[in-house]
Parts: structure tokens; C-alpha cells; sequence
């Protein structure tokens, strides 16, 4: 059995600042796994064990997403080969582009995929669009918010947990399931998986390398921090109840 | 000079980083300074990552590691938690076992900690009039004329004494004279018969248990013995260089944790009409504390580099040990200095950690005796 997890790599938010004209500052902010993600490689990593057979990571990132060490990171937490695309046409390229990127690497390196697992959302924009897409353009079915997955044969049998409830549907496969956190905890990688993820393969290449188009942008005008708006300190006395409930009825209608 | 990190390095600080974000909070860490220990959860951890294998031989089942890099990963440990974890003491006692022991002891020692993944042994060699005057030591082992041997005695200050499954005891050969310099080394376990233990409470540290332990008419064999007769003391030694690197490591993590407290509330406190962190006074302190902080960590750096391309550090890491556990107070110090009155309270772990880094002074040697060892050496190093 083979499993594929898509990931994104994104530059770490708590490192992203504010500079003085409100345009955001990332020269602090490292390369990390997209949050959510952590859990779609784990899931994949336990899938594989449960079932026998190999998990491999793609990912279409940016190009600093593309060094030995992201390599070493991802490969350390249970995943056995990676196949990425580092280019910085993949920071602005559009959910459609990034989804065809993908679907590349999956049918020019794992072909013979039962399922493709991503995480619900990315960190960055947290469109939850890439892995409908992908799906869309291998021609396969896709379940998302999935928090449960066995595999019986060509069908796996996926919980999706929703506000109201936890509806239980059988996939045939191949499939993409996107899955939401709670998938399962991603495993902390000691020195020993560390050490084995150097030796891993990986196949890291730029998107024309991997034959991979990059017609589809994003154009992004301008992106800026909000000016932080003056609290109004409205201050009602006890005798201005009413007027109290009608301000604040107004404010969060 | 190369200062940077491998990737292995820095995956392995991120690795440490998950652990002590996922499992530790003030909550929990208030509850282990409560009841002397660790939640198993946490322990089935650290084991599970594979972190409590480092530093012992993969002869063993171990990971081989260069001391820096378990220098780095205690470091940043300590930084992140905020508190004292039992784990590096635990792994120096097996490693005890596992380089001076016999096969059987390091395999059964490893077993063990693979099922339990609790501390498997806590080392003994403290008594009531003998601290760091080794030679006062009057537990004896004395052979019987069966073969086997009976242990009698009292050792003190045995860190991670009440939950450890056994004890490793330095004891004198067949005489408790001072002049006796004849030492052996004994693994018995902690149920063992005539092993009794009392709770002694420590000022901080709490989160490690810490115990008297009294040995009477404790029956061996010779498969009890660790190492060679009469050279017990003489291997220990050998660990002890190490060992006090790791107490810096330690101490290093708490105080950096202090410091990223304080130096980041100057920038919150209103005090006059400003920030603290305009207050030059304030500035200063926090410079005091950096200074201390970067110094300790390069020449803790330093000492890790020069064992591990197997240099001896005994005067070295005497001089670290005295410079930086002092100065890792003074850290803690100045930062309960920053929080004012708040930092004397309980509602910030300034003060946990201040007591915690007056322990360090005493842990691994005092810095006194640091002096001693370390003061002994300059002499001889400019004698012309």
C-alpha cells in the first residue's frame, strides 16, 4: 500500500513582523511544516505501518523550502522518501497551479498511490482548496475534515467530525482525504530519526525540472498589518444600563 | 572558530522544543515540585522519542552523542520547561552502569528503562560527614566468609532516591578507616532487605526526589559489584567532569528562562509614566544578566568541545562550574530584581527557578571545592 502525504512548507508565523510602514516582515521568520500538516504526515506514517507499505512526502513550496535540513525534518517523522518542488514561482502561484504541481510529482513518482492524505488547511492562507483540487485533477474522490481512516482493501472507511455530528462514509480508492488535526498527534522525532532521515532519498528539483507549469499566479496588490484602531473607552454608569444594552446590542450586530 | 549548529543539532532543539510545549505547563510543573516526580506520560515520552538513550553507548541499546550536543539539548530543555527534570541525572547513573558494569548490568539496566521508562538507578556517594571530603565516607562492604558480602552504612542527598528501581553505592572495602582509600562500586536493588530511605526536603529542586538512604546489613554477591574492586571511586571520577557540564547545561536553561521572563516584562511595566526598559538603571541589570548568560554558554561550549576531542577538563569545567552556577543565581537574582515585589511572589516561577539555581552551587561539587581543584592547577600552570 502506498500513501502520499501533501505538504506545505510556510515561513513560521510567530516570526513574521510588523515593520514601521505595516508591510509584513519575514527575514525572521524560518521555514517550518505548515502546522496542520504535522498531522496529515503522521496519519499517513500510521496508515502505512497499519497497512504495510511505504509513505512518501510531496510538497510544491518555495525555494527556501528546499534545503537539507527542511529535507531531514520531514523525512524524520516517519515518512520514507520525499519529492518536492522548491521554487519561488510556488509562493504566489494559485490553489489550481499548486494542485496540478502536485498531482506532477504524484503521477511522475508514486503512480501506484491508494491514498493521498493533506492536512484541512495550509498555516499561511488556510484555503483548504489544494486538496479538492488535486483530487479534481488526478481524477479521484476526495473527503475532507476526515478524523478516522481504515483501509479494507480498495475502500477506506473515513469518520468526518462536523459541529453536529460524525458521519462515517466508505471512499473507494485511490482518494485524497484532507484530514483535520485530531487525525492523530504527530510523533516528536528523536536523534535516531533524525540521523535516518539524512539517508533518506529525496528528490528536490525547481518546477521546470519536475515539468511542473507555473502559469497560474496569485497577483497580490499589497499585503499590510491593520492600523490598530483607538479603543473608544465608552464608560456607562450604572444607571445607564439600557443604554449600555443598546450600544452594545449595535457594536456586535 | 565555528559557532553554527548542524541541522541534526537544530532538528533535535526543535524535537526538545515539541516535548516541552506539548507537556509541560505551570500546572503541571507546580504538581511535580508538589510530588517529587514526573506524570508517567511524561516519562513514556521522553523515552518514546528516544531522548533518555542519549549519551549511553549503543553497545548497549544506547545513542552515541557528542557532549555538546547533550550539553544543547539539556540546555534548551531546562530553557523551555522552566524547571528541573529528573531525566539527565537518571541517564548519568545508567551510564555509570553501562561503561563500568558487566554486560548483564547495562543489558539489565536497559531492559528495564525500555519497560518502565523511569529512572532505573540513582547513585550513592554522599554521607552525613562526607560530602566533598570523600575519604570521611564509613559505608563499608565487607566480604563474609561464605563469598558473599554485607554492605552497612548511611549515604545522603541521593538524587532521584525515592523512585529509582536500583541503587548504585560507593562504599569502602572491608574498612571504614579514613585512611581507606579502597572504594567499590555496588548495584543493588531499591527493595532490596535492610534498605531503608527518609524524604529530605530540599529548598528547590522539588521536582527530583531526594532522599537518605540506610543500608543495614544490605547482603551481596559479586554479581552486585560494578567495575573493579577497589577502584570504584577512581571510575566515578571519570564521569564527574561530564556530569558537572551537564549541572551547567542545566542551570544555564533555568536562568535563560528567567531572563526571557524579565527581560521581556521591562517592555510591559509602566512605572513613572514609561516602560521599565527605559529606565537606564533596569538596562543595566538586564546587560549584567545577558553578559552572564552568553558567557556561561560559551564557555560551557568550549568545555563540551574540548572533552569531546578528548581533552581532559578538570581544571576547566572547576572554573566553569564555580563562575557559572554562581552566575546563573545572579541571573535569577536580577530578574526577581526586574519583577520587583511580583518576582518574591509565587505568581511568577522567578522564584522557582532562583531556588533551584542556589541548589546548582552545591550540585556535582561545590563551587568552593571548584576553587580548590581549580586554584590548585593555576599554580601550576604559571609556575615557571
Amino acid at each position: 500500500m502506498k500513501i502520499v502525504a501533501a505538504i506545505k512548507v510556510v515561513p513560521n508565523d510567530e516570526a513574521i513582523s510588523v515593520a514601521g510602514d505595516r508591510t509584513l516582515d519575514y527575514s525572521k521568520a524560518a521555514q517550518q511544516i505548515s502546522i496542520y500538516d504535522l498531522n496529515a504526515i503522521e496519519a499517513a506514517a500510521q496508515l502505512a505501518a497499519a497497512n504495510g507499505g511505504s509513505a512518501v512526502a510531496i510538497s510544491a513550496s518555495g525555494s527556501k523550502a528546499g534545503d537539507a535540513k527542511m529535507k531531514k525534518g520531514i523525512l524524520s517523522r516517519g515518512l520514507d522518501e520525499l519529492f518536492m518542488i522548491a521554487d519561488d514561482a510556488m509562493v504566489t502561484a494559485d490553489s489550481l497551479t499548486t494542485a496540478k504541481a502536485l498531482a506532477k510529482l504524484v503521477q511522475d513518482n508514486a503512480a501506484d498511490y491508494d491514498v493521498i492524505i493533506a492536512g484541512d488547511g495550509s498555516a499561511d492562507v488556510y484555503a483548504g482548496a489544494v486538496s479538492v483540487q488535486l483530487a479534481a485533477v488526478l481524477g479521484v474522490p476526495v473527503v475532507n475534515n476526515v478524523t478516522k481512516i481504515e483501509v479494507n482493501g480498495s475502500v477506506a472507511t473515513v469518520e468526518r467530525t462536523l459541529d453536529t455530528e460524525v458521519q462515517t462514509l466508505e471512499v473507494p480508492l485511490p482518494a485524497v482525504l484532507a484530514v483535520s488535526p485530531e487525525i492523530a498527534e504527530p510523533r516528536i522525532a528523536g536523534m535516531k530519526d533524525i540521523l535516518a532521515a539524512g539517508k533518506k532519498p529525496a528528490t528536490i528539483t525547481d518546477a521546470a525540472a519536475a515539468g511542473a507549469e507555473t502559469a497560474g499566479v496569485v497577483a497580490v496588490e499589497e499585503i499590510k498589518a491593520p492600523v490598530p484602531a483607538p479603543r473608544k473607552c465608552e464608560i456607562y454608569g450604572a444607571d445607564d444600563v439600557a443604554k449600555f444594552a443598546e450600544a452594545l446590542a449595535a457594536a456586535i450586530r | 572558530m565555528d559557532f553554527s549548529l548542524t541541522d541534526e543539532q537544530e532538528l533535535l532543539l526543535e524535537s526538545i522544543d515539541e516535548f516541552a510545549e506539548r507537556y509541560f505547563d505551570e500546572d503541571t510543573i507546580k504538581a511535580m515540585y508538589e510530588n517529587h516526580d514526573c506524570p508517567d506520560e511524561i516519562a513514556d515520552a521522553y523515552r518514546d522519542a528516544g531522548f533518555g538513550y542519549m549519551g549511553l553507548p549503543e553497545s548497549v541499546g544506547g545513542i552515541d552523542t557528542d557532549y555538546l550536543t547533550l550539553a544543547l539539548m539539556t540546555e534548551r530543555l531546562y530553557h523551555k520547561t522552566g524547571c528541573m527534570t529528573p531525566f539527565m541525572t537518571a541517564m548519568l547513573a545508567m551510564k555509570d552502569i553501562a561503561d563500568f558494569g558487566t554486560e548483564e548490568q547495562a543489558a539489565m539496566i536497559m531492559e528495564r528503562y525500555e519497560q518502565s521508562g523511569r529512572c532505573v538507578a540513582a547513585l550513592g556517594i554522599s554521607e552525613p560527614a562526607a560530602g566533598s571530603d570523600n575519604n570521611g565516607m564509613t559505608t563499608c562492604v565487607v566480604k563474609q566468609e561464605d563469598g558473599t558480602y554485607v554492605m552497612n552504612g548511611q549515604k545522603t542527598w541521593v538524587t532521584n532516591g525515592a523512585v529509582a528501581q536500583f541503587l548504585l553505592i560507593i562504599a569502602k572495602d572491608e574498612s571504614p578507616a579514613y585512611e581507606n582509600n579502597k572504594y567499590s562500586m555496588w548495584l543493588i536493588p531499591a527493595d532490596s532487605e535492610g534498605v531503608s530511605i527518609g524524604y529530605l526536603d530540599k529548598v528547590g529542586q522539588q521536582a527530583i526526589s531526594f532522599v537518605d538512604v540506610f543500608l543495614d546489613n544490605v547482603k551481596m554477591t559479586e554479581a552486585n559489584r560494578v567495575g573493579e574492586a577497589g577502584k570504584g571511586f577512581y571510575l566515578l571520577m571519570k564521569n564527574f567532569e561530564f556530569e558537572r557540564c551537564l549541572v551547567v547545561a542545566q542551570g544555564l536553561g533555568e536562568a535563560q528562562a528567567a531572563m526571557d521572563d524579565a527581560a521581556n516584562y521591562v517592555s510591559e511595566r509602566v512605572a513613572f509614566g514609561k516602560p521599565l526598559a527605559a529606565n537606564p538603571l533596569v538596562r543595566d541589570l538586564l546587560v549584567e544578566a545577558e553578559t552572564i548568560l552568553e558567557n556561561v554558554r560559551t564557555y560551557l561550549y568550549k568545555c563540551c568541545w574540548m572533552l569531546d576531542n578528548g581533552q581532559s577538563i578538570r581544571s576547566e569545567v572547576a572554573m566553569l562550574k564555580r563562575y557559572a552556577t554562581k552566575g546563573c543565581t545572579r541571573v535569577a537574582d536580577i530578574a526577581m530584581s526586574v519583577y520587583g515585589g511580583l518576582g518574591y511572589t509565587n505568581e511568577v516561577r522567578i522564584g522557582r527557578i532562583w531556588k533551584d539555581l542556589r541548589g546548582n552551587e552545591f550540585a556535582g561539587g561545590a563551587v568552593e571545592v571548584m576553587s580548590y581543584i581549580a586554584g590548585r592547577e593555576i599554580v601550576k600552570k604559571y609556575k615557571k
